[in-house]
């Protein structure tokens, strides 16, 4: 299967740069996928979770506050302001993860019904981890 | 012949001295070494935001009849208002740092008020603040603590309220001073215009053939949208950037202090042994005139 190459940067540093089968992106405008050869476009996300689908199927996600995504045919490039990955080796470490992109929902005051989804969200990707 | 004890106490108190530069200096490279691994991968972030907005706006300004409509990215040519932000440290002990920024900020004033345009200074980091408020400069308003600890959410705080005024009409340009960090040893001076952008810097690109039509209106409002996180995001960098040099500046500031103190000590090590050799011979001679005189 083709992959693409993706970057998801926040003002303090690279949070995911590798290859992907697939990634799920919480568009403006709606939620939207991008597979390798995707054509260019460039939009704004909203607060949500970006879901990774890597080469051996498993899927990461990653929490964000605001985003601009860069797609084009080789590449997606992922300019986040605040993002916290669910992610860990470990119970705890994957807890710890959780608290924290909790925190951060809490930072985005607005876009209230789109809140409980997300943390619905990210608690579901967490439970798959444990 | 300064007494015995009066150096043997100076040597003291200068090794005291040298003792607390040279703890100083190993905090200060400690910090640094952090402070400049935010640095460096912040800058990836700015690379491609960079990357991002040029293509946007770009694309808006060759595509769009009459280009961007957005007054961030407006010539302005005749400022009757404007924003100074300047970044300096919370604490001293870092040599020429804090004065560079403060002299760099005073000739801008200088410049615009030779041009009969009104300046908004704002201030961050105490050592600026209290320089300004000493000299009874105006300030619009300052920030302490934000130099030291770099926040984003604090910063943006801070430079919303430039962007919001300036968007409004009510300021014509925001500058950002900062002495930033080059390498261990230097740190460079940045004068920065980051409002309105310039907008000649965005060059027309070949439209890519697999692109999807997006809207011009939708465009435009990306572009609204991420003017507003560059600034933001400049702001913060300027900061992070800020502490990198502080700390290489306090570094090297402390690195020489240790040298001078050490020096120092050496130098008073020869005075005291002179003046030791000195009282052994003044006790001497007393014997000899003594044994010389009861011959």
């Amino acid at each position: 299967m083709d992959k693409l190459k993706l970057e998801i940067l926040t003002p303090n540093g690279e949070i995911f740069n590798g290859d992907a089968v697939s990634v799920t992106l919480p568009g403006e405008e709606g939620e939207f996928g991008v597979l390798a050869h995707h054509a260019s476009l460039s939009t704004l996300l909203e607060a949500g979770v970006i879901d990774i689908e890597k080469e051996d199927k498993s899927v990461e996600s990653i929490l964000i506050n605001w985003g601009v995504a860069h797609v084009n045919e080789e590449k997606v490039i992922v300019l986040v302001e605040g993002a916290v990955a669910i992610r860990g080796d470990s119970e705890s470490a994957v807890a710890k993860a959780l608290e924290d992109a909790k925190k951060l929902i809490n930072d985005i005051a607005d876009s209230g019904p789109a809140i409980a989804s997300v943390s619905a969200r990210i608690e579901s990707a967490a439970r798959k981890l444990i | 012949m300064a007494n015995l004890k009066d150096i043997q106490r100076q040597i003291k108190s200068v090794s005291n001295t040298q003792k607390t530069t040279r703890a100083m200096k190993l905090v200060s490279t400690a910090k640094l070494r952090r402070a400049e691994e935010l640095a460096k991968r912040s800058r990836l972030y700015a690379a491609k935001m960079n990357q991002v907005i040029a293509e946007i706006a770009g694309r808006i300004k060759c595509n769009k009849v009459g280009g961007i409509d957005n007054r961030c990215f407006e010539k302005i040519e005749n400022p009757k208002v404007v924003d100074i932000i300047f970044v300096t440290a919370d604490k001293g002990l870092c040599g020429g740092f804090n004065i560079q920024t403060i002299k760099a900020t005073k000739k801008l004033i200088s410049e615009y008020k030779e041009k009969n345009v009104k300046v908004r200074l704002r201030g961050i980091g105490k050592k600026g603040i209290e320089f300004f408020k000493y000299n009874e400069v105006e300030l619009f308003d300052s920030v302490v603590g934000l130099s030291s600890k770099p926040d984003k959410v604090k910063s943006d705080d801070f430079i919303i309220a430039s962007i919001e005024d300036f968007k409004d009409g009510k300021i014509d340009a925001v500058h950002l001073v900062y002495n930033g960090y080059k390498n261990i040893i230097t740190q460079e001076l940045h004068v920065n215009k980051v409002l309105p952008v310039d907008a000649d810097q965005f060059e027309c690109e070949e439209v890519q053939s697999s692109i999807l039509e997006i809207e011009a209106q939708d465009e435009e409002h990306m572009l609204e949208s991420l003017v507003n996180r560059y600034v933001q995001y400049n702001m913060y960098y300027s900061l992070i950037d800020s502490v990198a040099a502080e700390h290489s500046a306090r570094m090297q500031a402390m690195d020489t202090a240790t040298n001078n103190a050490k020096e120092m000590v050496k130098s008073l090590n020869v005075k005291f042994n002179k003046a030791r050799q000195a009282a052994i011979t003044t006790e001497l001679i007393e014997i000899i005139s003594g044994v010389e005189s009861m011959k």
